[in-house]
């Protein structure tokens, strides 16, 4: 059995926030009929896989999965877990916003199997948080924290954003400093991207909200991975940092290439080579399913040379890059047609060798994606 | 030839030349209005967008005079824009009578005067119109007076006319008709036609657009052109109505086309003189020039295995622009490419537009520029430098010429000052000043050509609010204290990017191209030093800092193919840009010297 991961995605959030452009919806209407249709496409792909995957972790991804009563996040576990093979030691993940939680509610995720949160805090800042069009403050997301873990779970991850608009970096340092005094074991902290189709990205173009300059967006980054580096966190991916043993799991299936069968409205699945996604929309998603017994509106099959780019990208952006693993999966062309280039990265600063590994430094981290460009 | 009347219509651009033909051709049936797209005479669709006329054509009308005789009118359309006022001329050659067209709103400008020397030049009977004179604008005494100050006219010969409304349009007609000369000639003497234009067709190969001045020119005819001295047969001849009608011959006076087994347009050379090999004519007529281009550029393809792809493009443009010379080159920086010569920066931008919207074609260009006369020490050899990479080393230069332009520009005398100003700035030599008007001046300059080439008609534009015309006719070489201007990147110089300037603007050039070109290229991973030089001398420099950060902060599992299409699409632009050794620079670098305000 192949070990696979598994990500929900519910699209259900009480409002949207300004950076936001994952798929949401604003209402809680056909909750029901979302669940029905989530465990058809359970039904439909357990026919397919149950035999080949199991899973070692399951996340609840969203929109905002906290928002959902616990016993329907139990009832999608226990469906998985009934249909598939569900490691006893599966990582089971919620993301999670403060505002939508309490102590109880905490403890009854718990019961329903929820082991990992993921509580999307964004900032301890009342200004920033009122940017970011979040319903919490300070208070709160330090007592979502809390009430987590002495609920019982205690792997716990909290989502930060830096290099807001105005932000400077002692608001930054403020932020950082209050996260690892609470009791977590994992950060993601996220530099603000500017997406299309976000309110904010409107704001900027109409001249109300200017971001800052790549120089300084550059000296938080490195500031972050300093500072987190020394209390603990270890960067294990360009954003993503943890405490020894608590690099997510989940998303480790994704960067190492793992396969991942992904349900309901948008979500994206990669299983033996290969990919497709389902209809974003929550109408149009259950509608598929009701014809097809699943949500999927288009795919692709990855040929070797992209399979070889998405390879190293997701490597090179988390854990490094295994020549031995590559060269057995690719072949060495690839790694020979580069070498002059890696080692000139290597040379530079930007890339560090460890016995058969390839990894970023932190300077490298920051200007990933260019040195990507010029892999040939 | 007595009910023949050949005219065209003269007018600065926007003066409603377009619209009041078509107002022309709908009041004669030549077309419907709903046949009567909007500008009817402009063909292509740039021509449409920029709302000009490039390329000159003719169209034949038929007229029923209050006097019961149906007259045949031939339209001659003009090229609008001063890159071809050689093409304007031979039109007008074409022609006994122009339609000199002003704008209500407008005046007299620069173009309209320009225009006029040129139709009186060629002897032809002026009907002045006034036209828009619907607009709430419209300042119809003013420009009465302007136009009899101009032309010397009595008031009440002046037409007024709305191509919108279709006031004046049947005055214009019958006008034509009474005051235009109908065509002279010996329909029995030798054949001289004259070549006013020339196209390429993609089914019928080369067509000439011609007049004949005497005799008579037959399908089947065995003729020669006097420029090329070559020999065709006339296979198919006839008039132009809104598509070609075969009349199988053309008598003296009579404009029409025809189409010679000629396999390129380069056979029928505007302004050219057709006769019969047996007993034809002796000489030509008068007014043939080689068309001489003065504007410069290099044409590179973006990724260089295109080269022959953009070769290919140049030689099909070339079929149908008898204008347009190219020769290869090799730029250091970008490859081998091609050396374009142009009639100015119009014809130049509408090759560049046509090559990307026709053929596909993705090119860089380099920063246009004129041609020089480098004279040498000790030799006193000339050499002509069409490109600033060849330009000789400064100490083996005893001095330079450069083209001159005599320049007319008509402003409202508020603005004098503000055109004084820039001319001076643009090393203008003031001549002469007239008044159309109490309001409006009519400045003469001379200017350097290469001065005015760029931005000099945007600067005008705006110095004066938009009021200011400007038309000019070259007049030759003149020495000036010229160098050339290098610029290097991480002290690799990039040849594409060399200009030849003025001495006394190199300084201010070097630090406004540096400035802008760290704007233009983006972060590398090292930093980039920008040195502007003349010879070994750094006289600018700057530099471009580093990258820092270039990192999309999510990816997860939906993310993953957008970051790799993302990553695919980031490279295609990158394989857009030109490498000159570690540095890689966006296209529009290679011309943003053009855009260079503070």
């Amino acid at each position: 059995m192949k070990e696979s991961a598994c990500y929900i995605h519910i699209p259900f959030c009480d409002h949207k926030c300004i950076y936001c452009d994952f798929y949401s919806i604003i209402t809680t209407d056909n909750v029901n009929s979302y669940l029905n249709a989530l465990f058809k496409e359970i039904d439909y792909y357990s026919e397919k896989y149950s035999s080949t995957h199991s899973f070692n972790t399951i996340y609840f991804g969203g929109g905002t999965p906290s928002f959902m009563e616990p016993d329907y996040i139990a009832k999608i576990i226990a469906y998985i877990k009934q249909k598939f093979t569900v490691s006893d030691y599966a990582e089971i993940s919620l993301e999670t916003n403060p505002g939508t939680v309490d102590r109880t509610k905490l403890k009854n995720f718990f019961e329903a199997g929820i082991n990992r949160i993921s509580i999307g805090i964004q900032s301890f800042d009342p200004d920033e948080l009122k940017f970011l069009t979040r319903i919490h403050d300070k208070e709160t997301a330090i007592t979502t924290v809390e009430s987590a873990y002495s609920a019982g779970l205690e792997n716990i991850s909290v989502d930060l954003i830096f290099n807001l608009p105005n932000q400077s970096k002692e608001k930054w340092q403020t932020n950082l400093e209050t996260a690892v005094s609470l009791p977590i074991k994992h950060i993601s902290a996220y530099s603000l991207i500017l997406e299309q189709g976000t309110i904010l990205n409107k704001m900027v173009l109409d001249g109300k909200v200017k971001m800052q300059s790549e120089d300084y967006d550059a000296d938080l980054y490195e500031f972050t991975i300093d500072f987190l580096c020394k209390h603990e966190f270890r960067q294990y991916e360009v954003s993503n940092f943890a405490k020894d043993g608590y690099q997510c799991v989940h998303n480790n299936a994704y960067w190492r290439y793992k396969d991942y069968l992904s349900l309901g409205t948008s979500a994206h699945s990669f299983m033996n080579g290969e990919r497709w996604w389902n209809y974003s929309s929550l109408k149009m998603f259950i509608a598929a399913v009701e014809n097809q017994n699943n949500g999927r509106v288009n795919g692709e099959r990855i040929n070797r040379l992209e399979m070889i780019e998405e390879y190293t990208m997701l490597a090179l952006r988390s854990y490094g890059l295994d020549t031995l693993e590559f060269i057995k999966l690719f072949g060495n062309d690839w790694l020979e047609k580069n070498s002059e280039y890696i080692n000139r990265l290597i040379e530079d600063g930007f890339f560090i060798r460890k016995n058969n590994f390839i990894k970023f430094t932190p300077r490298g981290y920051a200007v990933c994606d260019e040195i990507l460009l010029n892999f040939t | 030839m007595n009910q023949i009347r050949n005219f065209c219509i003269i007018a600065h651009i926007d003066h409603g030349k377009s619209t009041i033909a078509d107002g022309l051709l709908e009041f004669t049936k030549t077309v419907s209005a709903r046949e009567a797209k909007e500008q009817l005479l402009d063909n292509m669709d740039l021509e449409r967008e920029r709302g000009i006329t490039i390329k000159s054509h003719a169209i034949k009308m038929k007229y029923l005079h209050e006097d019961k005789k149906e007259y045949i009118l031939n339209l001659i359309d003009t090229p609008g824009h001063v890159d071809f006022s050689y093409e304007v001329s031979r039109s007008l050659a074409a022609c006994e009578g122009a339609l000199l067209v002003v704008d209500a709103a407008q005046g007299v400008e620069a173009q309209t005067i320009s225009n006029l020397y040129l139709a009186i030049d060629a002897g032809l009977e002026i009907i002045p119109v006034i036209n828009k004179i619907d607009l709430p604008s419209a300042m119809v005494d003013t420009v009465k007076s302007q136009i009899v100050d101009l032309i010397g006219c009595d008031e009440d010969d002046i037409i007024l006319a709305s191509a919108k409304t279709r006031a004046g349009i049947e005055t214009i007609l019958k006008t034509v008709v009474e005051k235009v000369p109908p065509p002279v000639g010996d329909p029995n003497a030798p054949l001289q036609a004259l070549i006013f234009d020339s196209i390429f067709d993609a089914y019928r190969g080369a067509i000439a657009f011609i007049r004949v001045k005497n005799g008579t020119l037959r399908e089947r005819d065995v003729i020669k052109f006097f420029a090329t001295d070559k020999e065709f047969q006339a296979d198919e001849i006839g008039v132009l109505g809104l598509t070609r009608v075969r009349t199988k011959e053309l008598g003296t006076g009579d404009v029409g086309y025809l189409i010679p087994n000629a396999k390129d347009v380069h056979d029928l050379k505007v302004g050219d003189t057709i006769t019969h090999i047996k007993g034809g004519a002796e000489k030509p007529l008068p007014g043939y020039k080689e068309i001489k281009p003065m504007v410069f550029s290099g044409l590179y393809p973006t990724n260089s295995e295109d080269y022959e792809d953009l070769r290919d493009a140049l030689d099909k443009l070339k079929m149908n622009d008898a204008a347009l010379l190219f020769v290869p080159e090799t730029s250091a920086a970008l490859g081998f490419g091609f050396r374009c010569g142009f009639l100015g920066m119009l014809h130049m931008e509408i090759i560049q537009e046509r090559l990307e919207r026709e053929y596909d074609q993705s090119i860089v260009t380099t920063l246009p520029n004129v041609e020089y006369y480098v004279y040498k020490k000790e030799t006193g050899e000339k050499i002509i430098v069409d490109n600033p990479a060849e330009m000789p080393v400064i100490g083996d230069v005893e001095f330079v010429e450069e083209p001159y332009i005599k320049a007319q520009i008509v402003t409202p005398s508020e603005y004098v000052g503000n055109v004084m100003q820039l001319s001076m700035e643009k090393r203008g030599v003031y001549k002469n000043t007239t008044y159309i008007d109490p309001t409006r001046a009519d400045l003469e300059f001379e200017f350097p050509l290469s001065e005015i080439i760029f931005d000099f008609y945007d600067k005008l534009k705006s110095t004066s609010r938009g009021y200011a015309s400007f038309d000019y006719e070259y007049i030759g070489y003149r020495e000036s204290d010229l160098v050339k201007l290098d610029i290097m990147l991480n002290g690799e110089p990039v040849d594409a990017l060399s200009v030849i300037v003025h001495r006394s603007k190199s300084y201010d050039y070097g630090r406004k191209v540096c400035t802008k070109l760290k704007e233009l290229i983006p972060r590398h991973m090292f930093e980039i030093a920008i040195q502007a030089s003349i010879g070994n001398k750094v006289i600018s420099r700057t530099n471009i800092k580093a990258m820092r950060k270039n990192v999309l902060a999510k990816c997860y599992g939906g993310d993953i193919t957008r970051k790799r299409k993302l990553l695919e699409k980031q490279k295609e632009g990158k394989r857009r840009m030109k490498q000159v050794g570690n540095v890689e620079i966006p296209q529009e670098a290679f011309l943003a010297v053009l855009q260079l305000e503070e």
